[in-house]
């Protein structure tokens, strides 16, 4: 997602992971742990 | 809105080419994905006592750091609704008097917070697939005492104006959809130069399976 927004023309792509984030079903979240699931907060500007 | 998601993030281990062309792919997949996703997130709205695989309502908005000030003081519905995956406004510094655009508006929620930040002499354009959720997301405005324009529309299609806004956000909307690339691209055009954005998204660090990709159950929810 960061290259996709830079892609775009955006700059100052800055991003961080959202603290906690989790799903609620067990079998879920164990799931996405194996892909690597997160999820993140980014901020960026259009020049 | 929690959903798996296609990671387009260089140096893991999937290229971002081939993850673009996968998405690409995918897109005639697109209009049973719009229904899936429709139908999953009316759900959520119609009846948010449900237990889902993600979290959701005023438990899912605690934690992510929304101010309880915030969901004390907006309309039950919006908040028992609130189908977010993180919280948007942390890093979104609104001002008076800015357009803001709530990319996947949902019940409303997202858009209230904004309109409670621009005030009077600013504007909150929200985007929704679904226009029985637009018309939740105005009436939990008005019944909040502030106002959203929301409009039908996609948001590889975001139905307005060239750099018609200031600050764009978007809140677990953008990993729905097969084109991201597009999303992006599309949230630049729409923003006035300086214009910024600020989402909270799903991305994974490995590529989905191609069973996952082609369910439309899995990918919307």
């Amino acid at each position: 997602m960061f290259a996709l927004l830079e892609g775009a023309g955006f700059t100052k792509v800055k991003s961080a992971v959202v603290p906690g984030f989790r799903f609620r079903k067990g079998s879920t979240q164990s799931a996405a742990e194996s892909f690597g699931v997160k999820a993140v907060m980014m901020t960026a500007r259009k020049p | 809105m929690p959903a798996v998601a296609l990671e387009m993030n260089p140096g893991k281990e999937v290229p971002l080419a081939d993850s673009v062309q996968l998405a690409d792919a995918q897109a005639p997949l697109e209009s049973t994905i719009k229904s899936e996703v429709i139908r999953m997130y009316q759900e959520v709205a119609d009846r948010p006592d449900q237990e889902f695989h993600f979290y959701h309502g005023r438990e899912a908005a605690l934690m992510y750091g929304y101010d309880p000030a915030w969901l004390d003081r907006a309309p039950a519905g919006a908040v028992a609704s609130f189908a977010g995956v993180g919280n948007p406004h942390e890093r979104a510094d609104i001002q008076p008097g800015e357009t803001v655009l709530d990319l996947g508006s949902g019940a409303g929620l997202d858009g209230i917070i904004a309109s409670w930040r621009t005030g009077p002499g600013g504007a909150v354009i929200g985007v929704d697939l679904n226009p029985s959720m637009c018309l939740k997301a105005q009436a939990h405005a008005a019944a909040s005492g502030t106002t959203i324009d929301c409009r039908e529309g996609r948001m590889e299609d975001i139905p307005l104006p060239d750099a018609s806004v200031d600050i764009a956000l978007s809140n677990g909307v953008i990993n729905l959809s097969f084109r991201k690339r597009r999303v992006l691209q599309e949230l630049f055009r729409v923003l006035r130069p300086g214009g910024r954005i600020s989402i909270t998204d799903i991305v994974s660090a490995k590529q989905l399976s191609q069973s996952i990709v082609n369910d439309p159950k899995l990918w919307a929810s």
